[in-house]
């Protein structure tokens, strides 16, 4: 008999198992997994504290993910402070705004070629889930859509603190890794160690529209079945008016086409007049008359105060105007077009460097049908026409015959639409006009996403009868490859010449900005800009909101000078409104008080980085943006935002300046800005490395700068003492004494020495506005929502920091504005870029780009 | 001869900076003591302040130079007017929330991502509340012209940007329960439009016309309590600020 097993009782104690967790967790080291999580403490810690985020910005966030690595928030303390150039290098992706459809291929690349482990975070409404731009053609509704992304940030654009805030949750996320190593069995959550794994995302394809190669086969069972045109049967179209007529003809026809059910309302008309400041009617008819005399009766008819011109006549007429005339119109300020019911008119506005201010706007038409419209180029009579023509053909499909290169320029060609047409639907269209019913119909008001009324479940539309699939290639450059410098081909590259694409995420081209080079050796030779990957669409947007509603996205054109975008705006829409919307004495000079601030915050952003761009690397930019900080701290006190300010109104402004807002401005300008201003033109304006790499680089001579329609510092550098506050005074700019600054030599140095004599200036102009400003109203009436516009054209021009401003709104009486358009002067100063770039080097083009000064929410808008 | 001196030139303007801030602050006597506020040199862990009392660190404009925010440990000054996304209030003393749902806010909002349904009473009336509001923080572009429309004072713009999150299909749709604040928490953040006319004026109209609905309502019979009142029509806003 087998003898029992002894067991001795403190053997078979059973422990309690909150003990045996206790122990475990504390006293006894058990297993492999416990060990190397020591290991992945480490690791994290590591991690966790040298993100190195990639440096590229996309859109306005950028700006304050700058300021975030700057010395006000120091990103520095977070480890993150290294910006890598170069993805591989970094490990942090920050979606820094509005991701475009355009540039979405070059992100996706962008994440591949990052190394494992990468982080992803969402900065923004508009990375997070398209923002306010989501419902435009070119807008992808969400980086989440192509990208894991580990940390979304709100905010429209979440301010430094707020990225800051981000960061530190995409640490304590990284706090929480544990480390896969497939050698010792160890699993954790960190797939990137899994060696059969393959989480490189496909690269989009930008075909008729940006399409995933992950769902084409769906897309391309959707497009077959229709059903987005069987959804767009179901909306309600855009109207279109009928393009104004003769005037004795205007009246008659107005009245009866208004449907007489609601009391025969008649349409309140704008006085006639293309801006405020303009030739004026007698000047205009005798200019008619001249050319009618000259060119054949029918030459120029005089339609709502501009000159009709048919358009076989245009480019013996526009020569007239600019070489015989008795007034030189020299200057094209701003050239756009309109979809009306029966015709596409292409309008333009001329201004004389001889004689400012004396401006006049003449109209083409052509067949209204798509792709049938054909206007003359007149870009061998004002070469500023170049880029704008293209752009027209873009949006509106207008043939420029005699164009020298007319491809597509914000969109990509292949593109299946032209956008700003009025029959385009967009593919998160609802309705012709905001208020969208969805959001105030009784039923209705349950949440949905866009994405959810689109058949493809994302901002896609593909035409019909699309067919080519099978031949979309990711590989493939549709964006830019149209657009090579000539020169020799490029498949008989044999010794010494290159093309090189800068862009679009290069830290110097001061946004997504892409430029094709082709250099021999080092010299510049021939450059297209390509742009374009930043379209959010403003103008398709601006036609649905209604006129107050735009005031928050012109804030988001140049957001360095949202004020400034504001003003120009709220200029435009008041010249239609008359005596309506005057603005009372107070509300004016805290409007010119906000739009000097802005244009003092602007340059000196601006001359910050033109030295980041000839490669003092940060540091004077960090001393140039400390006083905008104050500056900003400004305008949040006074409108609530940073950067996005969308204080103007019409007739004023939106709220009085707080208390005590006066006396801190006082203070920063009196104290500060003249000493800061000292300080920059101290160290260097004489600064022998500015002065070698500034002197003689990117010469525009005064000629060309008015050919090209350059505008803003630009011109002003190359001698034209052009600035629309004096030639096209506004608000009550005749009020102040201050000089407008030219120079001389129109290089890369005399644009960063008027900027610095600029900000002057404007210091003047603060130091006496903040002296004079009356108590008052800010505004003239009430506070209303509901604003009547009454039907016509306006065309407005302000001197933004960046050039001259212009907005074109054509009304129609009701609560949206027919069409809206933005004169961007930063997108028509780079016509002048290939001119002032040929022969210098690479690195000169850096700063010559750096003095342009672009800003590519405006570029691109 | 020239050569080079720029370089040096520049080294020096940063060794001066660096000095300068040093020498500033003994000469005056402030060798340990910090500009602006925030905290003070020697204020190491035990001088630090809870979530949600960090020092404030503001900038007079006379210093040169920029103060650094040591964020999480330390603030900006936030001013009253900062916006960041919106919020609905309703009065601390009764809960009532003070949305009507007249549709102001969804009208002039420019992104178009305000939803809402007007609440209704029991027999098909409406009722001047909102049965459900839904903002969508990835379209929502933080203009404020909600607020500044609302001719109610029901839609605030709040102040708080600490908002990242892991997740967005969930947590970004913010809708009534979300999006409600206390009238005493506005009363905080925004102290001067609270004390306002404006404002002082809209409550005790609010307050007057809550007192006659509720004497209404005592005088009526109980077969007629859900007392049905129209929606107020949608009315421009008497605000001159």
């Amino acid at each position: 008999m087998a003898t029992p097993t002894i067991t001795r009782p403190e053997w078979s104690t059973v422990i309690d198992p909150v003990l045996q967790k206790e122990l475990e967790q504390h006293v006894l080291v058990t297993n492999w997994d416990k060990l190397l999580g020591m290991v992945d403490t480490v690791y994290n810690w590591g991690r966790r504290s040298s993100l190195w985020p990639l440096g590229f910005g996309l859109a306005c966030c950028a700006i304050e993910m700058i300021c975030t690595a700057s010395s006000r928030f120091d990103i520095a303390r977070f480890g993150a402070e290294v910006f890598r150039g170069s993805p591989r290098q970094a490990d942090v992706m920050i979606v820094s705004g509005t991701v475009t459809k355009t540039m979405m291929p070059m992100i996706a690349r962008l994440y591949d070629q990052m190394p494992e482990p990468k982080y992803v975070i969402s900065m923004g409404a508009c990375a997070t889930g398209g923002g306010p731009f989501k419902e435009g053609y070119n807008v992808v509704s969400g980086i989440d859509k192509y990208l894991p992304v580990d940390v979304y940030i709100p905010g429209c654009p979440p301010t430094p603190q707020a990225l800051l805030n981000g960061l530190i949750m995409l640490q304590k996320k990284i706090d929480g890794e544990k480390l896969d190593i497939p050698l010792l069995g160890k699993h954790g959550n960190t797939p990137w160690y899994r060696t059969e794994l393959d989480r490189d995302i496909p690269v989009p394809v930008l075909g008729p529209d940006l399409i995933d190669l992950r769902t084409v086969e769906i897309a391309a069972e959707k497009t077959a079945q229709g059903l987005l045109d069987a959804r767009e049967a179901t909306l309600t179209h855009p109207p279109k008016i009928a393009a104004p007529q003769r005037e004795s003809a205007t009246p008659e026809p107005a009245e009866p086409a208004k449907p007489a059910a609601k009391g025969a309302k008649k349409v309140k008309r704008a006085e006639a007049r293309p801006s405020i400041v303009w030739l004026g009617n007698e000047g205009l008819s005798a200019l008619a008359e001249r050319l009618n005399a000259k060119f054949g009766a029918e030459t120029a008819t005089i339609i709502q105060a501009g000159l009709l011109i048919p358009a076989d006549k245009l480019l013996v007429v526009a020569r007239y105007l600019r070489d015989e005339n008795s007034i030189r119109y020299d200057y094209l300020a701003s050239l756009q077009s309109v979809h009306y019911e029966d015709c596409i008119e292409v309008n333009y506005q001329l201004d004389s460097s001889s004689k400012p201010g004396s401006l006049i706007e003449l109209r083409v038409r052509t067949a209204e049908a798509e792709g049938e419209g054909e206007v003359p180029s007149v870009v061998g009579i004002w070469r500023g026409a170049d880029f704008q023509e293209r752009e027209v053909y873009d949006m509106m499909g207008v043939r420029f015959t005699g164009h020298p290169e007319l491809a597509r320029i914000l969109m990509w060609d292949g593109f299946a639409y032209y956008p700003l047409r009025k029959d385009y639907l967009e593919p998160y269209y609802e309705g012709p006009s905001k208020v969208f019913d969805s959001r105030v119909e009784e039923g209705f008001g349950r949440h949905f996403r866009a994405e959810e009324v689109n058949p493809y479940g994302t901002n896609m539309k593909i035409p019909r009868d699309f067919k080519d699939w099978a031949k979309l290639d990711a590989a493939e450059d549709t964006k830019g490859l149209g657009l090579l410098p000539s020169g020799v081909n490029v498949s008989e590259l044999d010794t010494d010449q290159f093309i090189i694409s800068m862009g679009p995420q290069h830290p110097s081209t001061h946004g997504v900005f892409r430029m094709n080079l082709r250099v021999d050796g080092e010299t510049i030779i021939g450059l297209k800009p390509v742009m374009g990957y930043m379209h959010r669409n403003h103008e398709k947007i601006g036609e649905r909101n209604t006129f107050l509603m735009n005031f928050p996205f012109t804030d988001r054109l140049d957001y360095l000078t949202s004020m400034g975008n504001n003003f120009g705006y709220a200029l435009a829409v008041e010249q239609l409104m008359g005596d309506d919307a005057k603005p009372p004495e107070r509300a004016e000079f805290i409007r010119v008080i906000m739009a000097e601030l802005t244009r003092v915050a602007s340059h000196m952003w601006s001359i910050g980085f033109l030295l980041n761009d000839i490669g003092a690397f940060f540091t004077p930019a960090l001393y140039a943006i400390e006083e905008r900080e104050l500056i900003l701290d400004l305008f949040e006190w006074a409108s609530g935002s940073r950067m996005m300010c969308n204080y103007y109104r019409f007739g004023g402004v939106a709220f009085d300046l707080p208390p005590g807002w006066l006396e801190r401005a006082r203070g920063i300008v009196n104290d500060r800005l003249d000493g800061k201003i000292d300080e920059l033109d101290r160290y260097l304006s004489g600064n022998e490395i500015v002065l070698d790499r500034c002197k003689g680089i990117g010469v525009l001579t005064a000629e060309q700068a008015l050919a090209f329609s350059t505008a803003g510092p630009v011109l002003r550098a190359s001698g034209v003492p052009y600035d629309i506050r004096r030639v096209a005074p506004y608000s009550i700019y005749s009020h102040f004494t201050f000089d407008v600054i030219k120079g001389s030599a129109g290089d890369v140095y005399d644009r960063y020495y008027v900027r610095l004599l600029e900000m002057r200036e404007s210091v003047k102009i603060l130091k006496q506005a903040l002296a004079d400003i009356p108590e008052g109203p800010i505004l003239p009436g009430k506070k209303s929502y509901q604003i009547k516009v009454p039907a016509g054209e306006a065309y407005s021009r302000v001197e933004n920091p960046k050039g001259e401003l212009g907005y074109y709104v054509v009304a129609d009486g009701g609560p949206t504005a027919y069409r809206y358009h933005v004169r961007s002067p930063s997108f028509i100063n780079l016509t002048a870029l290939e001119q002032m770039c040929l022969g210098h080097t690479i690195a000169d083009v850096v700063g010559i780009l750096g003095s342009l000064d672009i800003v590519l929410g405006e570029v691109d808008r | 001869m020239s050569m080079g001196k720029g370089i040096v030139i520049g080294h020096l303007v940063t060794l001066r900076r660096f000095l300068l801030t040093f020498w500033r602050d003994i000469r005056e006597g402030k060798g340990l003591h910090r500009r602006g506020g925030g905290y003070q040199k020697l204020d190491f862990w035990w001088g630090r302040k809870a979530r949600g009392q960090e020092p404030v660190v503001t900038q007079d404009s006379k210093t040169e130079g920029l103060f650094t925010v040591e964020y999480p440990d330390e603030r900006l000054p936030s001013y009253e007017r900062f916006r960041v996304l919106p919020v609905l209030v309703y009065d601390t003393e009764d809960g009532n929330v003070r949305c009507t749902s007249c549709n102001i806010c969804a009208k002039v909002c420019p992104p178009q991502c305000i939803w809402m349904t007007q609440a209704k009473g029991p027999k098909g009336n409406v009722v001047p509340l909102p049965e459900d509001f839904f903002i969508d923080m990835d379209v929502c572009m933080n203009c404020g012209l909600c607020s500044e429309y609302c001719p109610f004072d029901a839609i605030k713009m709040d102040q708080n940007f600490e908002l990242s999150n892991y997740e967005r299909h969930q947590t970004h749709i913010y809708s009534l329960q979300d999006l409600l604040v206390s009238s005493e928490f506005y009363a905080r953040t925004h102290p001067e439009a609270w004390n306002s006319e404006d404002e002082v004026v809209e409550r005790g109209k609010v307050a007057k016309k809550k007192d006659q609905r509720l004497q209404k309502a005592l005088a009526a019979t109980p077969k007629a309590a859900p007392a049905p009142k129209a929606a107020p029509k949608p009315v421009a806003v008497e605000k001159v600020s």
